[in-house]
């Protein structure tokens, strides 16, 4: 929880002078500059871009770093993070990689992040209007699952046929009695588009309806990338007798105490002692420094 | 960095070596060709993720005038454009000055048919046809031309109430536009298929995306001219 004691941006590091501004060469960059600006223009649709390759495996988040590298500029804030923490693996290396490619600064802090890529979560702390999101997508399109073939997906969503996918939430009714689909839960962008949010708990899904941020995600295997404007209605598939409803949990963060945030579920010992903490580390750590304060 | 002087320095060259025309054509573009284009990028996709909204671009990131266009025009082409991006120039820009900076530093094709084009710079007084530009197609609606359009400003026009993605509740926008114009656009609009807009004064922009919903009937016809 280092979070706790970091409560201000890292100072502006040094830019290796020997790759271009963030990586990508500049003729990339506008490719999918434009690809962003018809994303934005289209909500949901899933737009096509030339995906380069990366200094990392596919998987690892290829497509929300061209993102970042297209969008980011010298004055802003990155924050990354992998399942809520900041300081896993995957979080620590992208960060170090802006940070040296760019030159920008960096921060674990929620509100002082201008951009923030994520893979598989969205901050507890609410966001404001000057921030944009990156989500990292392993497959971006919600129909895939069913229907194998990219022709007939494109098909599908010209033609706005979806009634396929209530089919396979009906199928968890069926099987399960409840829809058990907990995570890349899918949604309907303004009413038109299917979209996957990616494989965001489907805690965070209520999060991208009406947030004032800019919802920007990319698959960098699958060469897709699509956004969720600021404002934008943003509704989980359901039904009347099943509406969408999040998770919950019986216990609070055995932390910070918090019984409203998404937990992430320790096992301590091998009698099988569960725990459970807060998936979002700054939050965690900025409650513990606020609650430290009161007292 | 170096693309820079690189270009700043071939764009000096050609404009020595040409004893013609091209010596008083060529101009520099971007100052900070990365990080300028990196920023006008960002005021366009604000612009078009706010739609109605205007966003001003700084002075120090704007490129050196260019006879004809709006330092805002002159950004979004030198950010967007490239060869992947076909131009069509409504007659108004069709100088020897813009054709030969535009393909000088963007390298984008340009072309005399509107079908063909993938971005489109028109003035206010192309806006009353808007046939041939591309929509896009319902498989792949991303394909559709973007228009940039040139006006004097952008206030003094009829008041109109936008809806949509990007907006909260409402945006009232009094854009200076003929009347044809919302009933082209409107004609063209079969969401997903449609045109996107920025409207371009001076060094401010305005993005008007196809998802934007434009209502005419909810306000009283107050200064409508």
């Amino acid at each position: 929880m280092n979070a706790a004691t970091q409560s201000h941006a890292q100072p502006r590091p040094e830019r290796d002078e020997a790759y271009n501004f963030a990586y990508l060469d500049e003729q990339t960059k506008r490719m999918i500059r434009r690809g962003l600006l018809k994303a934005v223009a289209i909500p949901g649709y899933q737009v096509p871009f030339g995906g380069r390759e990366m200094p990392l495996p596919y998987g690892w988040g290829t497509g929300g770093m061209q993102l970042t590298a297209a969008i980011l500029g010298a004055e802003d804030v990155l924050k990354v993070i992998d399942q809520g923490a900041d300081d896993t693996t995957n979080a620590v290396s992208i960060r170090r990689f802006f940070a040296r490619t760019a030159g920008v600064e960096t921060t674990e802090r929620t509100p002082e992040a201008t951009i923030i890529q994520t893979r598989h979560r969205i901050p507890e702390t609410p966001l404001h209007a000057d921030q944009i999101m990156v989500y990292q997508v392993p497959i971006p399109d919600p129909l895939r699952f069913i229907e194998p073939s990219e022709t007939e997906t494109r098909t599908m969503h010209a033609l706005n046929d979806y009634g396929v996918m209530h089919v396979k939430l009906y199928e968890d009714i069926a099987t399960f009695g409840h829809i058990a689909t907990a995570y890349a839960y899918p949604v309907t962008v303004n009413e038109r588009y299917v979209m996957d949010p990616s494989p965001i708990p489907k805690f965070d899904n209520p999060k991208l309806d009406m947030s004032p941020a800019l919802m920007l995600f990319a698959a960098g295997r699958e060469k897709r990338l699509y956004a969720v404007p600021p404002f934008t209605r943003v509704t989980s598939l359901d039904f009347e007798d099943h509406p969408f409803e999040v998770q919950k949990w019986a216990h609070n963060c055995a932390i910070c105490g918090s019984h409203d945030s998404f937990l992430d579920e320790l096992i301590l010992d091998d009698r099988g002692t569960q725990s459970f903490v807060c998936s979002d580390t700054d939050y965690c750590a900025q409650r513990v420094s606020q609650g430290r304060a009161e007292q | 960095m170096s693309a820079i002087s690189t270009n700043a320095a071939a764009a000096s060259a050609v404009a020595m070596s040409a004893k013609g025309m091209n010596a008083t054509l060529l101009q520099p573009a971007f100052a900070d060709p990365v990080l300028d284009a990196q920023r006008s990028f960002r005021v366009a996709l604000k612009a078009l993720a706010g739609p109605g909204v205007a966003q001003s671009l700084q002075s120090a990131q704007t490129p050196p005038r260019l006879d004809g266009l709006a330092s805002a025009s002159h950004a979004l082409c030198l950010a967007l454009l490239d060869i992947d991006t076909p131009l069509w120039l409504a007659p108004t820009f069709d100088t020897p000055a813009i054709r030969a900076n535009l393909t000088f530093h963007c390298g984008c094709p340009i072309v005399s048919d509107r079908q063909n084009a993938r971005f489109a710079l028109l003035d206010g007084s192309q806006l009353h046809d808007l046939s041939g530009f591309d929509l896009g197609n319902d498989r792949y609606p991303d394909q559709s031309c973007t228009l940039l359009v040139q006006l004097p400003s952008l206030q003094g026009g009829r008041q109109l109430a936008w809806q949509g993605p990007g907006i909260e509740s409402k945006n009232h926008v009094s854009l200076p536009l003929q009347e044809g114009f919302w009933a082209e656009r409107e004609s063209r609009n079969d969401f997903p298929r449609g045109i996107d807009v920025f409207f371009v004064a001076g060094s401010e922009l305005m993005g008007l995306p196809r998802s934007t919903n434009v209502l005419f009937k909810a306000l009283p016809s107050k200064g409508d001219a």
